[in-house]
């Protein structure tokens, strides 16, 4: 049973780990790489315990960098207060 | 002093520290980097002399010395030690930068720190990357910085929950509580609108006229006790009802004394010494065996409050929650019970099962049959227990 379902902007993207990481209750950190979530992974398990987490993610975002990037600039500015 | 004298005797007050556990990033304070299933006495603190009080976050541990010294250990990696570098400590440090401060109650939050001085200053340091740490940026700080927004104020706590923090203060005609950090899940109770994070701290809705007694946070929830006993909750629902974005009072027929929070329950004590629950533990037990031990229904509100049985027919002096599990003290011995999740042996049962009824955990000593005094915490996923004996010496 997932413990919980976690939406991919409330992860923090961890250098290290070269993961994307969300606070797991044993104390470590639930984790999903880049790599598994261009193959439709959405499962992110923590490495020291038996618990995992379902990550809710549009997986057009994480497949090929360019459309990414693209699609903000064709965006309107947005004004920040 | 007269009376002293005449008793002949002398009061001496002698300190166990017990851990158990997740312990793999040194939180344990037993200097070692693994998990405990059992209480193991701890010695690293005996040379700073008595402790008066423990917080135990993600993976780290704030102490309190009766004379306001602050001391850390476990998981620093995010500065939340306060030792101003960023990494792990197996033994309990002293916090340099807060010496000669007098530092009178903390807060571990996931991976960050708070604490407050006698004089109402409150510090906080660790994990700022949600506001949390309320300087008004979202920056990570290794060493205790001043909260310079309460600094012509008296502020009585700070609590620290996953990404967020609650400060309460009593101002001169009321008691206001303050929020910063994620508020998401409505953690922070600032608006009936869903806020994402606020680095400056906020005035936390619905406690006009409410005298506060103390604050709590934990995971993305957040709790208050008032003065006449009150409960009131905001932040992450507790059974997959909407979050609740402003502060709301559980309406039951009680008195309540302590709050405490796990990451999808709290633990709440009467002051006639009962235990009662909201929400359930969110790993995973099969729901029904949740269900099945040790537990009473009081109330079909939108939160339902569950009575905790089975403390082998005696009160409870004191509560803590570990993200997913649950400890007491019993009024009768100082007997410490454990339940919920215990996978990295946090329950100190021996073992790594799982309990949905409360079992008592086995401090053993030979000083474990005279009377003591005990205090439990809870961190993420271990377990610290304060016991003091008091030993008569007699001419």
């Amino acid at each position: 049973m997932s413990y919980d379902d976690v939406e991919i902007e409330d992860m923090e993207w961890n250098d290290e780990l070269q993961s994307y990481t969300y606070p797991c209750p044993c104390g470590d950190l639930f984790q999903i790489t880049k790599e598994e979530l261009k193959i439709g992974e959405e499962i992110a398990r923590c490495p020291s315990c038996s618990l995992y987490i379902t990550v809710i993610y549009n997986l057009e975002d994480f497949l090929g960098d360019s459309k990414k990037h693209v699609d903000p600039s064709k965006q309107q500015p947005v004004a920040v207060a | 002093m007269e009376e002293t004298e005449r008793i002949k005797s002398i009061e001496e007050e002698e300190e166990e520290i017990w851990s158990w556990g997740a312990g793999t990033e040194g939180q344990l304070g037993t200097g070692k980097l693994q998990d405990e299933h059992k209480p193991q006495l701890i010695h690293s603190l005996s040379s700073f002399g008595p402790i008066s009080h423990l917080s135990c976050g993600g993976a780290h541990v704030i102490a309190l010395t009766p004379g306001g010294r602050v001391l850390t250990w476990g998981r620093g990696t995010s500065g939340q030690l306060g030792h101003g570098e960023m990494v792990n400590c197996l033994h309990p440090k002293s916090v340099e930068s807060l010496e000669g401060i007098f530092i009178t109650h903390a807060s571990a939050g996931w991976n960050h720190s708070g604490f407050v001085s006698d004089t109402g200053y409150v510090f906080t340091c660790g994990d700022g990357s949600f506001g949390q740490l309320g300087h008004g940026d979202y920056i990570s700080r290794c060493s205790p910085v001043q909260m310079l927004h309460f600094k012509a104020r008296h502020v009585e706590q700070i609590a620290c929950g996953m990404r967020h923090s609650l400060v309460f203060l009593k101002g001169d005609t009321e008691d206001l509580i303050y929020g910063f950090g994620s508020g998401k899940r409505g953690q922070l109770g600032i608006s009936d609108d869903k806020q994402k994070s606020v680095s400056t701290p906020q005035v936390t809705l619905g406690f006009e006229n409410v005298k506060i007694r103390s604050v709590t946070a934990n995971g993305d929830h957040s709790a208050a006790i008032s003065v006449n006993g009150h409960l009131y909750i905001w932040g992450r629902a507790f059974h997959g009802a909407p979050d609740m974005y402003t502060p709301r009072r559980v309406t039951a027929d009680l008195l309540f004394s302590q709050v405490v929070l796990g990451w999808n329950h709290a633990l709440v004590l009467t002051g006639d010494g009962e235990v009662y629950m909201l929400g359930r533990y969110n790993y995973n037990v099969p729901t029904g065996a949740q269900k099945a031990n040790g537990m009473k229904h009081i109330s079909e509100d939108k939160g339902v409050l569950q009575r905790v049985l089975d403390f082998n027919s005696t009160k409870v002096v004191q509560i803590g929650a570990g993200a997913e599990h649950s400890a007491v003290v019993t009024a009768d011995d100082g007997s410490v019970m454990t339940w919920g999740w215990g996978e990295h042996g946090q329950l100190g049962l021996g073992d790594t099962n799982d309990q949905t009824g409360p079992h008592v955990v086995s401090l053993c000593n030979e000083q474990s049959r005279k009377p003591c005094v005990g205090r439990v915490y809870c961190g993420s996923g271990f377990t610290f227990v304060i016991r003091t004996y008091t030993v008569n010496s007699s001419f």
